[in-house]
């Protein structure tokens, strides 16, 4: 014996309100397509539409630099991230600096730097991370355009 | 006449019942794929915790090998790339795919009033589908052979033999409904067939795009439209049907309005089908095309809240029973995150919205509330209801099933709020705690699964058979259970 279990319905009119509503957010999404036809779509897997130039904040909350340099980048285990545009603060980078006055700092960041001659110990920033999370070239020049106005 | 020895048998000893390989008996397809897709559940929360924890700790839970082929070596790697690959085809395909094609064959005799037609090739398209789907997932794990995506890549033997099963099940299912010579069936079967044929048309472009040579940004275009298809057409379109026959049926009254039950039909229909237009997302394609599709998601929201407003006016007056456990909880909370995930694909369709979290784990937040919560919790209400008559037996509902439902809703909520926080949020050093989250939830959805797959098993090895009875809702107890009935 095959089990037949009918559904009924109580009436086959359609609402009004459902009517009404169907119809107001068909209005209502064929007014945001009108409006927002100028526009263009990033490559895919590239950034965002909305970001012109990678946000600076935004890079470095995702690369993840206060967890060394600070929450407000004065420095932790990293050392102090203002007074950046006057030049290097740390020993170590004071002749990349003199060689390199105008990118020393996207040249660290990007781990390139000439004089650590061992290809290994060139990390780059974010130290100790693994891909993805190094900075590609936009990035990292965001996050030096914003280091130098820090006080 | 002379006698053969060869068939003398002792006298007490049965005659052999030759049972057929395929079985053909009524609700085979049905049980074969049901109790396929609750295995697929643990299967696809297992790999899911796994990688959300991966997320945390992606090296010491990797893996990567060199497997010794006669063609050569192959590279076996448990990576967060191929554990996503494999997590999202064992949810996609393994549980909602066979728990949505489950729901199928077993609501549309019922609702037909005749037998599937050609039930052995329904249960061959179950056997199909699981064995094609066992293989493809041990593929994922080998990135040489199958390419990565949201949903993994299958070598194509391999989608031949899903693409197979896929249309095995469509013939069974529009042979049935054809045969049934209904004018208007009933608003399930309508979002069951265009469910059915999206699905195997779009595996079909799916797996037959890649011959033809294209780009690789052609292809990723491709991938996404074809998971945002599956998402809206494939497996809200089954679990809406499946919604739309189980509460009337578990609460007894009539459907509250045909009329809005078309309606919502029509319009999901059409816009499901233009927001895949919304993942071709690239400079290649007019930024026309893509927000049609965005402005089609959007509006997704009109047929998601008709289809919602009008199964809950259809509990008007039994409400009482979403306060025990059983199937009406269970498709309750399905609506409520149906009308969550709606909300936030809509919200996430704004270009300034898509601008903040368009690439984030916010996405993905919002797909594990669509896939874990509205559709999961629809077919989990399709078990409830359906396995105690698939197998006959009867079962009382126990503390097995507010684990299954308890620990699945927090689960979900916990894991998808995870993802959307962590999207929102951008705070690297905290993505740690969201990530963790999005584990412990998904861990917690385990739990769920592993609760229905222990449901399951008592009902089949400790609930007494019964054979239920459809007019008067009366569980008629057989042999020793109705010995001792008699006896009182």
């Amino acid at each position: 014996m095959t089990v037949h279990t009918p559904i009924q319905s109580a009436n086959r009119r359609i609402p009004g309100w459902a009517m009404g509503f169907t119809l107001a957010v068909v209005v209502a999404g064929g007014a945001y397509f009108g409006t927002n036809l100028s526009g263009h779509n990033p490559p895919i897997g590239g950034p965002p539409p909305s970001a012109g130039p990678p946000d600076a904040h935004m890079v470095i909350a995702k690369a993840g630099c206060m967890a060394c340099h600070g929450p407000d980048l004065t420095g932790q285990v990293g050392p102090n991230l203002h007074h950046v545009k006057d030049g290097p603060t740390s020993a170590n980078l004071k002749q990349l600096g003199t060689d390199h006055p105008d990118d020393w700092a996207n040249i660290w960041i990007a781990g390139t730097d000439p004089a650590v001659s061992d290809p290994a110990m060139r990390m780059g920033m974010p130290a100790f991370a693994a891909p993805p999370y190094k900075l590609t070239p936009e990035e990292i020049a965001s996050v030096v355009a914003y280091l130098k106005t820090l006080p | 006449m002379a006698v053969n020895p060869k068939k003398l048998r002792p006298y007490d000893q049965p005659p052999r019942i030759r049972e057929p390989i395929v079985p053909s008996q009524p609700d085979a397809a049905a049980t074969t794929y049901l109790v396929a897709a609750v295995l697929w559940f643990g299967v696809a929360t297992a790999l899911g915790a796994l990688w959300a924890t991966q997320q945390i700790f992606p090296g010491p839970l990797s893996l990567k090998t060199e497997l010794p082929t006669f063609r050569g070596t192959l590279t076996f790697e448990i990576s967060p790339a191929t554990v996503s690959g494999g997590f999202w085809t064992a949810l996609v395909y393994g549980w909602l795919t066979n728990a949505g094609l489950g729901a199928i064959l077993f609501i549309t005799p019922r609702l037909l009033g005749r037998r599937l037609i050609w039930e052995k090739i329904a249960t061959g398209s179950a056997a199909a589908l699981n064995v094609g789907l066992m293989a493809g997932l041990a593929f994922v794990y080998l990135p040489q052979i199958a390419a990565k995506g949201t949903l993994a890549e299958f070598p194509l033997p391999i989608d031949g033999v899903i693409l197979l099963a896929l249309f095995m099940a469509n013939v069974v299912f529009w042979r049935t409904l054809l045969a049934a010579g209904q004018l208007v069936p009933y608003i399930s079967l309508w979002f069951f067939g265009l469910a059915l044929l999206a699905s195997m048309g779009l595996y079909f472009l799916d797996s037959a795009f890649p011959l033809i040579g294209p780009s690789d940004t052609a292809l990723a275009l491709a991938n996404g439209a074809y998971v945002r298809g599956v998402e809206t057409l494939w497996v809200t379109g089954v679990a809406i049907g499946t919604l739309y026959y189980l509460i009337p049926r578990a609460t007894g009254n009539p459907l509250y309005s045909a009329g809005i039950a078309y309606l919502g039909w029509v319009s999901w229909a059409g816009l499901s089908t233009l927001s895949m237009l919304g993942a071709l997302a690239d400079t290649s394609v007019p930024f026309v095309i893509t927000q049609l599709g965005n402005a089609a998601t959007l509006m997704l929201v009109a047929p998601a809240f008709l289809a919602v407003a009008n199964l809950a006016l259809s509990i008007r007056g039994r409400w009482s029973m979403i306060l025990s456990p059983g199937t009406v909880p269970l498709a309750v909370v399905a609506l409520a995150f149906f009308t969550a995930s709606a909300l936030l694909e809509s919200i996430g369709s704004l270009n300034s919205v898509r601008g903040l979290v368009g690439r984030t784990e916010w996405v993905t937040g919002v797909q594990l509330f669509a896939y874990f919560g509205m559709a999961t919790f629809a077919f989990l209400a399709m078990a409830d209801h359906a396995f105690p008559r698939l197998l006959r037996r009867d079962w009382r509902e126990t503390i097995l099933a507010d684990v299954a439902l308890w620990a699945t809703f927090a689960g979900t909520a916990v894991a998808g709020l995870a993802l959307i926080g962590g999207g929102i949020d951008a705070i690297a050093g905290t993505m740690r705690w969201f990530l963790g989250g999005a584990a412990a939830g998904i861990g917690l959805i385990g739990l769920g699964a592993l609760a229905e797959v222990v449901n399951l098993f008592f009902i089949y090895t400790s609930a007494p058979r019964v054979e239920y009875s459809v007019r008067d809702e009366v569980v008629v107890p057989t042999g020793e259970a109705a010995a001792g009935a008699a006896g009182q």
